[in-house]
């Protein structure tokens, strides 16, 4: 252990005399502060956002280069200047080096996320404060929750793919029930967040009204409401904590208020949010899963450097971290590039005619396959993105955080023992 | 393997593959040697004969092709050996932002040996190679001589039993050469084995008890430096203060019994002699100055 803990203090030091560190934790600072200057449009909410968004972008991109340069070059900089050469002479195991390393890099990890974090909370809190003049300055951390069950009844009622569409006028419902909503605050909001599709048969104005019934099966207290639901803002419905005297429980009923108009819904459509938690807490956490993609990109880029060259290894890291960037994106890809031809059906729902073309199976061959076997096999690194619960204002569930750090921990138990064995093997010459 | 064998070859051989897995270099070819504990060993021959292959392979560096290498007992790949082993490499690389002190504490670190231990040999290892003056100055103002000396500083950082070193004296001043050939025979004499490699002849001349001399890949020759270099036919004898006449006397008595006189010149120093005389002197003069 003295030795891997050496290795690491070694590690940390170069790093540190590199500067490589410092010019990204700069770049990375400036654009944070940048994210103040940034035009907004709309209340003092929408300029928290915009900070919060820029914050964590930041702290995860150049982190992630910082990260990637330094582990990549570490290694096969050691191995061309013959330090590693002396290193390997000593009573040192090569899988303590690999360890040595990695630590090293961790810590490097942890004064990034210290240095950025810090002032990326800083900046938020003194936006917030700001704007607390006109009365937005809460930094929300609310509980999301997921329905139980949904249901969709009504003779309108047509499945299309995953999403179910039903028409207004009493041609079709959907009912969804919550359970478990709970808050140490029965006083906090609580929010109903409608995100349909919408069509209508009529002339279309890019938004609905919706009707959306809420029944506390406790005490049978309902409350109807009519909403407007767009194609880019979801309907929202804002209700007292109140409401939920004496249950945890929430049944939603939600049609359509017209004939004609159409509204599409699948699983996640209909979001609860109760209760805020602590902005501090939730922001650590997202720092937390931040720090599991950095250990992550660490682990691939040393895994790349036991065998590979710095100028290659670098590529093979950047090249890693854009395609697990875009994972969605590629399995988008492969499924457009089909095989067979397609037609689209007059409501959208495409018709494959069975009539192979050589060209597209060339394709298939070169291109199809090869990038949906990408997708699956290089990390996904959406699992990592955190931004989204903070321009939501959503408590990051415990569960993703764990899911996160499990995720880059899967990573790390099949890179590991592959670098060790590589570099167990690698001559230095 | 016998007690009194320090590193034993069988066979060693070496290969260096293409990218394709192709047998590019044969850099050395079944070397069989055997070196015994307390000795000086040198390894000599011209470059890419194939001295720092074997060193490397000695070391665990690189894997041999074929055949099999024995150090202080073990095979090469055991990690504990390393702890009975001093090595200095050819080019002394090291991390440079760091000071004499910290480099050595470093690599004492890495050999387990605790903190006052450490001090104690750093202070000493310092002082022994002559880098007092600068062990507080970052190892990239180190001239080249000054890195060798350091380099021999962490070779000898846990006191080893085998020091393996390639080409010790290589960018040393005459007076750096002197004090390493010094420190390389006080270690032999402190019962340490000692390999090392040169292409610096008169330097393994000097010190080395034995030698081994490799071209190609290949082991060439290998005995004791008297062995190797004593001539039975000729004889060299050294006289003081012989006259003339005295010399035309001499040379006739050997004529008389029928041998040959190849060679008759007064006795010369060698210019690493000459060399450490005139700074011996200046030292001298600069003490009475002072």
């Amino acid at each position: 252990m003295q030795q891997i803990l050496v290795i690491a203090k070694q590690t940390f030091k170069e790093a540190v005399r590199n500067k490589i560190m410092f010019v990204f934790i700069i770049l990375g600072l400036i654009t944070i502060c940048c994210s103040v200057f940034m035009p907004v449009v709309g209340d003092g909410i929408e300029k928290i956002k915009i900070v919060e968004s820029m914050c964590f972008r930041s702290i995860t991109f150049f982190g992630t280069l910082a990260a990637i340069l330094l582990s990549a070059s570490s290694i096969p900089t050691d191995i061309a200047n013959r330090v590693l050469c002396t290193v390997t002479t000593k009573p040192v195991q090569r899988t303590n080096i690999i360890f040595g390393k990695i630590i090293g890099f961790t810590y490097i990890i942890g004064v990034l996320l210290v240095i950025m974090g810090g002032a990326g909370y800083a900046l938020i809190k003194f936006t917030a404060l700001k704007q607390s003049v006109q009365g937005n300055n809460k930094l929300l951390a609310r509980e999301k929750f997921d329905p139980y069950t949904s249901q969709v009844t009504g003779e309108s009622a047509k499945k299309i793919g995953d999403v179910s569409w039903i028409e207004g006028g009493g041609k079709g419902t959907s009912v969804w029930k919550f359970k478990g909503l709970h808050s140490k605050n029965r006083k906090d909001d609580l929010d109903i967040e409608a995100d349909f599709l919408i069509e209508s048969k009529k002339r279309f104005t890019g938004k609905i009204p919706v009707n959306i019934k809420v029944v506390n099966p406790y005490t049978v207290k309902v409350l109807t409401e009519s909403i407007e639901v767009s194609r880019n803002k979801p309907g929202l419905l804002k209700l007292g904590g109140e409401f939920l005297e004496g249950s945890e429980e929430l049944t939603i009923v939600v049609s359509p208020e017209n004939p004609g108009d159409f509204i599409g819904i699948s699983s996640d459509s209909l979001k609860v949010f109760f209760g805020n938690k602590s902005f501090e807490y939730n922001f650590l956490k997202g720092l937390t899963i931040i720090s599991s993609q950095f250990l992550l990109m660490v682990i691939i880029a040393v895994l790349g450097s036991t065998f590979l060259s710095l100028p290659v290894n670098i590529l093979f890291c950047l090249f890693i971290f854009f395609c697990g960037s875009i994972t969605d994106f590629m399995r988008d890809l492969s499924t457009v590039i089909n095989v067979f031809e397609t037609h689209e059906h007059v409501y959208g729902i495409s018709t494959v005619l069975k009539e192979t073309n050589a060209f597209m199976v060339f394709l298939d061959y070169v291109i199809r396959k090869p990038i949906l076997l990408l997708s699956y096999i290089l990390p996904d690194l959406k699992n990592f993105s955190v931004g989204k619960y903070f321009i939501d204002g959503i408590n990051i569930p415990y569960k993703t955080v764990f899911m996160s750090f499990g995720y880059a921990a899967l990573y790390t138990f099949f890179c590991l023992p592959i670098s060790f064995v590589v570099f167990k093997r690698r001559e230095m010459a | 393997m016998d007690n009194d064998i320090a590193i034993k070859t069988e066979n060693l051989t070496k290969a260096y593959r293409s990218f394709w897995g192709r047998k590019k270099i044969l850099a050395l070819d079944k070397l069989n040697i055997d070196i015994k504990r307390g000795e000086i060993f040198g390894l000599l021959g011209p470059n890419g004969s194939g001295k720092t292959t074997t060193l490397k392979l000695l070391l665990g560096l690189v894997f041999p092709t074929e055949g099999r290498a024995l150090v202080l007992g073990k095979t090469t790949n055991d990690v504990a050996v390393k702890n009975r082993i001093g090595f200095l490499p050819e080019e002394s690389c090291f991390y440079r932002f760091l000071n004499a002190d910290e480099i050595l504490d470093f690599y004492g670190q890495l050999f387990r040996i605790s903190g006052k231990e450490r001090k104690t040999r750093i202070d000493r290892l310092v002082e022994q190679v002559g880098l007092g003056f600068a062990r507080k100055r970052p190892l990239r103002q180190y001239s080249k001589g000054m890195l060798r000396r350091i380099g021999i500083a962490q070779a000898l950082i846990n006191d080893p039993d085998l020091i393996i070193l390639d080409e010790p004296t290589s960018g040393l001043d005459p007076i750096g050469t002197r004090e390493t050939k010094d420190i390389i025979v006080s270690l032999k004499e402190q019962g340490k084995t000692v390999l090392l490699c040169s292409h610096l002849l008169s330097d393994v001349q000097d010190i080395c008890d034995r030698v081994a001399i490799l071209d190609k890949g290949k082991l060439q020759i290998s005995g004791t430096i008297d062995e190797l270099l004593s001539s039975k036919d000729v004889v060299e004898m050294l006289i003081r203060n012989l006259s003339d006449e005295a010399i035309t006397e001499v040379e006739t008595f050997v004529r008389e019994k029928h041998g040959e006189v190849i060679s008759v010149k007064n006795s010369s120093d060698t210019l690493e002699g000459l060399f450490l005389k005139i700074y011996a002197a200046n030292i001298g003069n600069s003490k009475t100055d002072i």
